[in-house]
């Protein structure tokens, strides 16, 4: 921020974004462009605090007034509708034209884990934006504290409120299961999104954790041009997005002989662990060529290893996913080589799920699978590299400030 | 002949002349034997484990844990336990995130975290003696209320920590020593001091040897009771200013799980879960102890899923050794 010109455009969009007159998403994005995120992020800290301060809030009904804040993401209904064109990538997933759906008022329940992660509030919000295009639909969201007691009874509250679908992201999958019977048995839809139950259901949609670490270990392979030593930073061991992601990169590396992968730590999706592994890693191995992790966290905290062993030099490449806009920026920074992005906007395509299922249409291309009931696959969202940053910028999840490349 | 050996006041002449008493040097210098040993194991398995840049890492990871193990020490000694130093950590931690974002002033972030953590230390400590709480109780209570504080204040969002001033403290060395350790080594000389050579530290042994002799003596119990916890929360929160100096960020579950890799240090060098046996310098050893198995399994390339089978088995062994002279 030496520049005169940039510091007076920052500023002029704070005052814009303080005065209601740019959304959001926009003063990120344009935040982002100008490379004073950080700054932006300082500035408004109280502020944004407060629009994720969201935990107390138990239940919330969406007003359908045009002026009125959303609860959880505080965005008026025109921000939420520009945000729907500007930023949700699945769209064109079970399309649906904006409008009154049916006849009469719908009440759709969202039953969200929890609202402690920027990413589970990502989701609420494209869930409010699909249903902000139709006037005659409300919305009912629910915190689940990620407690599976919790989140059984939030169902329960949903169905005695009388609400005609449920879309629900469960916080485990075995422990959901009799919520989802119940409103199986109570004669309702129920849409499950991105974590599944073993039972019967309307509809289960999720991204794959395969075949988006597939494709970010593909471009690895491509950037190594397939020779090198590779370490691994794992999420959380055990955890099913972590054997996943595992998974994937092994049936890319299977094509690629030439690479190897010298080490593997359990990182647990953050920061700390991810550094004192990556320390070990650097002494024990003076020719690693990639670091591949199941998150932007583990990567950050593996770079600032790199930067303190003094191995910059050896440009060692980052292959991640997570898809946050601060490691979108990251990508284009140079700190990351590439970025899978697994998008929280599925809300949308949940809510219109639940509405297609009340009008009794069939979900096109839902697939039968090994549980009862139907899967509908998203398709992946492309790696994010250098060539498309710019585009993605924006787009993904969260706004706040990635580290500074210590190597930079 | 016979009836002459077997006299204990002939077994006592001869003592100090018999040489080697095996249960005492254990129970003496058990934890620095295990170190040795584990450093020539680690050393032969590894040629890149005795090099200054891996030794340096050990003493920097071993830093924030070793922090919080001071503090914990001194908990311990009372016969007590403080299950919230890892929340205190956390509450601490996105305090000074918070106040360095906020303010940009690196002096008041600095003063603001070791307030959070002493007062969070209080209350344990008003939990414990007034309130008559047991210490795992009262502080497994605190490690919701303090964690769940952390989420509150941050949203579940990162604080992130860019000020290069700040982090200067987490990347930096004083004489080749990262600056995390020489803090670390600096607050271990003076808690020895204070449990060698102060009448606090005297009491601290006095009351987890004997809780009511103590009290029975004229040492005002309560009030100690009180100043260990508060002791305990200030370590954890300067635990916390190592944390964001290094990894440049104040999450909310910053030291999860770390009260148990604390206590784990403490019970390796040789405090007793009891009380009244140990000290700081022991517990140096143990995460010192930790901090080189934990290296050791990365450098040779052991799967991540049997690591903590050998950190467990570890840990076990060690305190077993030292138990078995403690027991003479």
């Amino acid at each position: 921020m030496t520049d005169d010109r940039t510091a007076q455009r920052l500023d002029a969009l704070i005052g814009d974004y303080l005065r209601g007159r740019t959304s959001r998403r926009r003063l990120v994005a344009e935040a982002t462009r100008l490379g004073g995120l950080g700054l932006v992020a300082a500035a408004l800290a109280p502020e944004r605090r407060r629009a994720f301060a969201a935990p107390n809030v138990r239940s919330a009904v969406v007003s359908s007034a045009q002026s009125d804040k959303q609860p959880i993401t505080d965005m008026t209904t025109p921000e939420l509708l520009a945000f729907y064109d500007e930023v949700l990538p699945f769209r064109d997933q079970l399309p649906m034209e904006a409008g009154e759906v049916g006849g009469g008022p719908i009440k759709v329940g969202f039953s969200q884990t929890g609202f402690n992660h920027p990413w589970r509030v990502e989701m609420i919000k494209a869930a409010q934006a699909e249903v902000a295009r139709h006037p005659n639909v409300s919305l009912v969201i629910t915190d689940g504290n990620v407690d599976i007691r919790k989140q059984n009874n939030d169902v329960d509250d949903l169905l005695a409120q009388g609400v005609d679908a449920i879309v629900m992201s469960p916080v485990e999958s075995a422990g959901l299961a009799p919520a989802a019977l119940k409103v199986m048995a109570a004669g309702k839809p129920i849409v499950l999104l991105d974590r599944d139950v073993p039972n019967e259901k309307t509809l289960f949609i999720g991204q794959s954790n395969v075949t988006m670490a597939k494709g970010v270990a593909e471009a690895m392979v491509k950037a190594l041009n397939g020779q090198g030593n590779v370490v691994e930073l794992t999420g959380l061991i055990g955890s099913s997005p972590a054997i996943d992601r595992q998974k994937g990169m092994q049936e890319a590396l299977a094509a690629a002989p030439g690479i190897k992968v010298v080490a593997n730590g359990d990182a647990e999706w953050i920061r700390d662990p991810a550094v004192k592994l990556m320390d070990d890693f650097l002494v024990a191995h003076q020719d690693i060529n990639a670091v591949f992790s199941h998150a932007e966290e583990s990567s950050w905290g593996a770079q600032f290893s790199v930067a303190r062993a003094n191995r910059c030099a050896g440009k060692i490449l980052h292959f991640t996913h997570d898809g946050s806009n601060a490691g979108f920026q990251s990508v284009k920074d140079g700190l990351f080589a590439a970025d899978g992005n697994y998008s929280p906007f599925i809300g949308d395509v949940g809510v219109r799920a639940a509405l297609m299922a009340l009008q009794g249409q069939e979900i096109p291309n839902r697939e039968e699978y090994e549980f009862e009931g139907f899967l509908y696959r998203l398709p992946d969202l492309p790696v994010v590299t250098a060539e498309n940053a710019d585009a993605w910028i924006g787009k993904g999840w969260g706004d706040f400030a990635p580290p500074e490349n210590p190597c930079g | 002949m016979a009836l002459q050996r077997s006299l204990p006041a002939d077994r006592a002449a001869r003592g100090p002349r018999r040489g080697v008493d095996v249960r005492d040097v254990l129970a003496r210098y058990g934890t620095l034997i295990a170190l040795v040993l584990l450093v020539v194991v680690a050393a032969a398995l590894s040629p890149r484990f005795l090099t200054t840049v891996n030794l340096m890492n050990v003493l920097r990871q071993t830093s924030i844990v070793g922090v919080l193990g001071i503090g914990m020490t001194f908990v311990m000694l009372t016969a007590g336990i403080d299950l919230s130093v890892g929340a205190i950590l956390a509450v601490s931690a996105v305090l000074l995130g918070g106040t360095l974002e906020r303010t940009g002033n690196i002096w008041l972030a600095l003063a603001v975290a070791p307030a959070a953590g002493m007062v969070v230390g209080l209350v344990n400590g008003l939990g414990v003696t007034w309130g008559r709480v047991q210490p795992f109780v009262m502080t497994l209570g605190m490690l919701g209320i303090a964690r769940s504080l952390a989420f509150l204040y941050t949203g579940g969002e990162p604080i992130p920590i860019l000020d290069m001033g700040f982090l200067r403290l987490g990347i930096g060395y004083v004489a080749g020593v990262p600056v995390p350790s020489v803090v670390f080594l600096l607050l271990l000389a003076a808690a020895a001091l204070v449990l060698r050579y102060t009448p606090f530290g005297r009491y601290v042994y006095a009351i987890g040897s004997n809780e009511e002799a103590a009290r029975l003596s004229g040492i005002n119990v309560g009030l100690y009771k009180i100043l260990v916890y508060v002791l305990s929360g200030a370590t954890a929160a300067i635990a916390a200013i190592l944390y964001g100096a290094q990894f440049a960020a104040a999450p909310a579950i910053a030291g999860e799980g770390y009260e148990l890799d604390a206590i784990a240090a403490v019970v390796v060098g040789g405090t007793s879960l009891f009380g009244g046996q140990g000290g700081v310098i022991g517990t140096f050893l143990g995460a010192l102890i930790i901090g080189i198995l934990s290296n050791i399994l990365n450098l040779t390339g052991v799967s991540p899923f049997a690591q903590p089978l050998a950190k467990g088995a570890l840990i076990i062994a060690a305190v077993w050794i030292v138990g078995r002279g403690q027991r003479a």
